[in-house]
């Protein structure tokens, strides 16, 4: 095998080694013995590849974030009204967060260090800026009320996704969809002109059924 | 109501490629359409897909598609061996067009309904930006005879379009009372017929007559209950779709932008 290839293979098990420590007990109870442990490797191979947990937890955040951005972003990219996209796109990236260990990890450590790291404070200011953007769209397109910010807009739409997030038990998906959808369901009137609002309450009502019940993922 | 991930769909064997050259150069256009004057390949593609797009196969001779990409014979046939060959490639580079929509679009894992109208406004969007859709389309009338490749290419879009039907049915939105295939050919043939009436040169009025079609047609299918929803999102397409095609003009030919670009002094 090319050396290169085996670095990287070492260098993802022993960053699915801590994702797994990381989900089970914390970022704070996690010991690097037991990640090197569970990975089977030396500390040697640890240290070579992150020299200390913090940048273990950040390359963690890195790849995690990377599958929420992605998904969103492609969410973005269609030819959709831009005020779909940004109801679609948190529950596109809430699904992650229930069914994806790997996204769900990196949220979760993103809370906990967003005083403290730098890649975890970046995380929700890229997502304002690209809800704003879509924002911004749904302003020209006549969807959004008059004399909104839609920066104030996202920043709403965002704290009702990272409530859920926080309100609700990992284990329980279903739950995680139903209160995002009950506050979307409460922003609408305040963000949406009347003339949409019958149907994007509809398209919300579609939206949480498009994304049935899931049981977080193990793997 | 159940609605499962579009991702589901088995979308590669929908739509199956069609071309027989994958090499580097026979990229769609999409992809070279800005700035540089590409390939000798792309050129005459292009300058193909201008002479296809505004007259028909046989009033267009080799002689017209070689002037207008301003190259010799020689070139050509290094390329393609006949003016069928060209044809066929700028197909093959619609067929890889409409592929990368419905990997887009199956991204966004919407519900059947929803995608199937998100992909004729697609289409039909790049049936107004791209010189090689508009050719592409023309082109399937035409080589009918000829060839197999038009019925081939038919047939995936009824296939992928029934994919979608079967879908919009289980998940409440189509009710349950036709053959998914017969709704398929109907909604094919209303894209492609409504696309053929309409003036190439007037997108907007295109757009508009698929608007109506699809309002017209698709409470024939649809769940009662629903049909105002979908008259609404079809709408909110149309609204999206006619912004871009009035806010993009027609993809300029590659090689009149080369040539004819002011150079900088």
């Amino acid at each position: 095998m090319v050396p290169q290839a085996r670095s990287e293979i070492t260098r993802q098990k022993i960053l699915n080694a801590a994702i797994d420590l990381f989900s089970e007990v914390g970022y704070a109870a996690a010991g690097l013995g037991e990640i090197i442990d569970r990975a089977g490797m030396t500390k040697g191979a640890l240290y070579h590849h992150f020299d200390s947990k913090e940048a273990l937890a950040t390359a963690v955040i890195e790849q995690g974030t990377k599958l929420t951005r992605d998904a969103f972003h492609r969410v973005c990219e269609s030819s959709s009204p831009a005020l779909e996209n940004m109801i679609h796109g948190v529950f596109v990236v809430t699904n992650l967060v229930v069914t994806d260990k790997t996204a769900r990890t990196a949220e979760q450590l993103t809370r906990g260090l967003a005083d403290f790291n730098d890649a975890a404070s970046q995380v929700w200011s890229g997502r304002l800026d690209a809800m704003t953007t879509q924002a911004s769209r749904a302003s020209t397109e006549g969807d959004l009320q008059e004399g909104l910010d839609p920066s104030a807009v996202s920043e709403s739409i965002l704290n009702a996704m990272l409530g859920a997030q926080l309100l609700t038990r990992t284990e329980d998906g279903d739950d995680h969809i139903k209160k995002l959808t009950r506050s979307l369901e409460l922003l609408l009137p305040a963000i949406a002109v009347d003339t949409s609002l019958g149907y994007f309450r509809e398209f919300l009502a579609r939206e949480s059924l498009r994304h049935p019940p899931g049981n977080p993922s193990t793997d | 109501m159940e609605l499962t991930v579009a991702a589901e769909l088995p979308w590669r064997d929908a739509i199956p490629p069609v071309r027989r050259d994958p090499d580097e150069t026979g990229r769609a256009m999409t992809e070279v359409s800005e700035g540089r004057a590409g390939t000798t390949r792309q050129r005459l593609i292009a300058a193909a897909s201008r002479q296809f797009a505004r007259r028909s196969y046989s009033m267009v001779s080799l002689d017209d598609i070689l002037a207008e990409a301003e190259l010799t014979k020689g070139a050509m046939y290094f390329h393609f061996p006949s003016k069928q060959a060209l044809a066929l490639a700028i197909i093959d580079d619609l067929s890889e067009m409409s592929r990368t929509a419905v990997t887009e679009l199956l991204a966004h894992r919407m519900s059947g309904l929803e995608t199937l109208v998100d992909f004729f406004y697609l289409r039909a969007v790049q049936d107004t930006q791209y010189e090689l859709a508009r050719a592409g389309v023309r082109l399937l009338e035409t080589l009918d005879d000829t060839t197999a490749v038009p019925s081939t290419l038919w047939q995936s879009w009824i296939e992928f379009v029934t994919t979608l039907t079967q879908k919009a049915i289980a998940e409440g939105d189509f009710i349950n009372q036709y053959d998914p295939e017969d709704i398929a050919k109907i909604l094919v043939a209303l894209w492609v017929g409504m696309r053929r009436i309409s003036d190439p040169e007037k997108p907007e009025l295109y757009l508009d007559n698929l608007q109506k079609a699809l309002i017209l047609t698709l409470p024939s299918f649809t769940d009662p209950d629903r049909i105002g929803y979908f008259t609404q999102f079809i709408k909110r397409r149309h609204t999206v779709a006619v912004k871009k095609v009035s806010a993009e003009a027609l993809s300029p030919d590659l090689h009149t932008t080369a040539l004819s670009a002011p150079t900088d002094p």
